[in-house]
């Protein structure tokens, strides 16, 4: 038989991959309401979840509005459960500068590698669409971020990725930050020819990326 | 000898041609790059807000590049901007693109009835009268006039977060507003092919099998899609539809879309199109980053292979970087017109 615990954990996770923010906000009382560790909910709960749902849409099962959607009732979730720490004690993994290179404005592949990474718990400072390559540059040392992430779905801005790299190498920080790229045009040649540390070709694959070059996990 | 108008044209109509066309539509997909600008003087982005230089722009593009089409304009931000979006005309190297949104959400949006065509001020007359320049100074090129596709649209006048959101939250407000902005579509192709386009171009980003899946992208995509391209049908001229991206999970419902030609991302096999579906009239799908990085070897032998698999229309296979190398475009043109 499975613990009230689990049954709650499996609550939470089911909200979000059903999009159903009514469930997530009656389960995460009841976290509140049984005691259940804050971060335990939110790392065995809601990211599970999320987690699943990243293989939904793996499975071309969930689509973007879908991915969007569940995220949303994922963050509703954490607002109301981090209503209960008494400080933000959560865990991350590290800190992550993402936005899209100058240029370009199609963002929705970059909210969705950033909303993945942030519910799998990285820190994550999003500069927007259309940053200039030196904008990632001076935030990352500013925050002494662990990783850029870069997403272009146009090729009239690839370059820009390219100017990031020799802007971090410029300025003798190139060892500092593991720089990750992604979207439409660009590939893991493209990576590999400008000197970037990885590509990822969807969101899920980013997680995975990010996990190799952060935390040193293995593939 | 035949024109490159009526070949094209033949083509769009399944007739049988001498060989293929080589073309570049213009709009999200056009060839403005530095090299040309820089050659001809025509530049943007003065050239997106004056006729006459949009037409300049658009013949020094035909002349040098060898595509046998001329197209305008050189963005997708017109109709957008028309209803009510903030857009930047960015620069030489930059193309125009949505800065705000109108509305944050479909539930917001106020339908208007004033006719495009009123609105004299705006773009939409600069491109008409760029379009009726063109096809009175060359009556032996087809003149494409280029559409931004109803999801693509919808998502410039509403945020586009929301709205793919609203794609299940808000179905119904969804429509409504999807079925608005094809109106308005199709009453910018009239005034464009009153004023001599030869045919209408559709590029729709968003509208893609990854961003939709195959649920929305029938559901929200494929009828408004087909209530546009039947619309300009009306008027007796033919439409070029490209999809971006992979086709993968909307494979099947390609055929359901009412277009006279199909163009897709050089990530698509546009053999294996053609032979699950022997009615569609293919284009394609040279690879832009190919074309600007090269090799020049790996371009003839791209263009080819498309010219054995018998693809209808070559073409670039989405919008070419800005610095894009000329003799890249030249050699791509040069292969087929030698034919």
């Amino acid at each position: 038989m499975p613990t009230s615990k689990e049954l709650i954990f499996t609550a939470l996770a089911d909200a979000v991959v059903e999009m159903d923010e009514v469930k997530v906000l009656a389960a995460a009382e009841q976290v509140v309401a049984q005691g259940i560790n804050i971060n335990e909910g939110i790392n065995k709960g809601l990211s599970e979840g999320m987690r699943r749902v990243g293989e939904l849409y793996e499975q071309e099962e969930y689509f973007i509005p879908e991915l969007l959607l569940c995220s949303d009732v994922m963050y509703v979730g954490i607002e109301e459960l981090k209503k209960h720490m008494p400080v933000d004690s959560s865990e991350k993994k590290g800190k992550v500068i993402i936005g899209v290179i100058e240029g370009d404005t199609h963002d929705i592949g970059k909210n969705i590698v950033k909303i993945m990474l942030e519910t799998s718990g990285y820190e994550i400072i999003d500069l927007g669409r259309d940053v200039p390559p030196q904008r990632f540059v001076d935030v990352a040392i500013q925050e002494e971020a662990s990783m850029i992430a870069l997403a272009t779905l146009m090729t009239t801005t690839m370059g820009g990725m390219d100017a990031v790299v020799k802007l971090l190498t410029l300025a003798n920080k190139r060892n500092e930050f593991k720089v990750m790229i992604g979207g439409g045009p660009v590939s893991k040649a493209y990576a590999d020819k400008i000197g970037a540390d990885g590509y990822a070709s969807n969101a899920i694959e980013a997680v995975r990326l990010a996990g190799q070059l952060i935390e040193g996990l293995s593939a | 000898m035949i024109s490159a108008k009526e070949r094209l044209l033949k083509v769009l109509s399944k007739e049988k041609v001498d060989r293929p066309p080589v073309i570049c539509t213009g709009g999200m997909m056009n060839a403005a790059i530095i090299d040309i600008m820089n050659l001809s003087g025509y530049t943007l982005p003065a050239a997106h807000t004056d006729a006459e230089l949009m037409a300049r722009l658009a013949e020094a593009i035909q002349e040098q590049t060898g595509f046998e089409n001329l197209g305008i304009p050189f963005c997708m931000t017109v109709e957008a901007e028309l209803l009510g979006s903030t857009v930047t005309y960015g620069s030489l190297s930059c193309e125009p693109k949505v800065v705000k949104e109108l509305y944050s959400s479909v539930s917001e949006v106020q339908f208007t009835n004033n006719a495009l065509t009123a609105s004299s001020a705006s773009r939409i007359s600069t491109v008409a009268e760029a379009a009726r320049l063109l096809s009175s100074r060359h009556p032996e090129l087809p003149i494409i006039g280029n559409l931004t596709g109803p999801i693509s649209l919808a998502a410039s006048l509403v945020d586009p977060v929301m709205f793919l959101k609203e794609l299940r939250k808000d179905r119904a407000g969804a429509h409504r507003v999807l079925d608005y902005v094809s109106d308005k579509l199709i009453e910018f192709a009239s005034v464009l092919i009153k004023n001599g386009v030869t045919l209408i171009s559709i590029g729709d980003p968003t509208a893609t099998g990854e961003i939709l899946g195959p649920k929305c992208f029938a559901e929200f995509a494929i009828p408004y899609l087909n209530k546009i391209i039947d619309g300009i049908h009306l008027q007796g001229v033919p439409v070029i539809l490209h999809i971006c991206g992979n086709l993968g999970s909307v494979w099947n419902l390609i055929p359901t879309i009412h277009s006279d030609a199909i163009s897709t991302d050089a990530l698509v096999n546009l053999k294996q199109l053609k032979d699950d579906f022997p009615q569609l009239t293919t284009m394609g799908n040279v690879s832009t980053y190919l074309l600007e990085s090269g090799p020049a070897e790996k371009i003839t032998a791209t263009v080819e292979r498309l010219l054995a698999e018998g693809i209808d229309i070559i073409s670039p296979a989405c919008g070419l970087s800005t610095s894009t190398m000329l003799p890249h475009i030249q050699l791509m043109t040069s292969i087929v017109r030698e034919l």
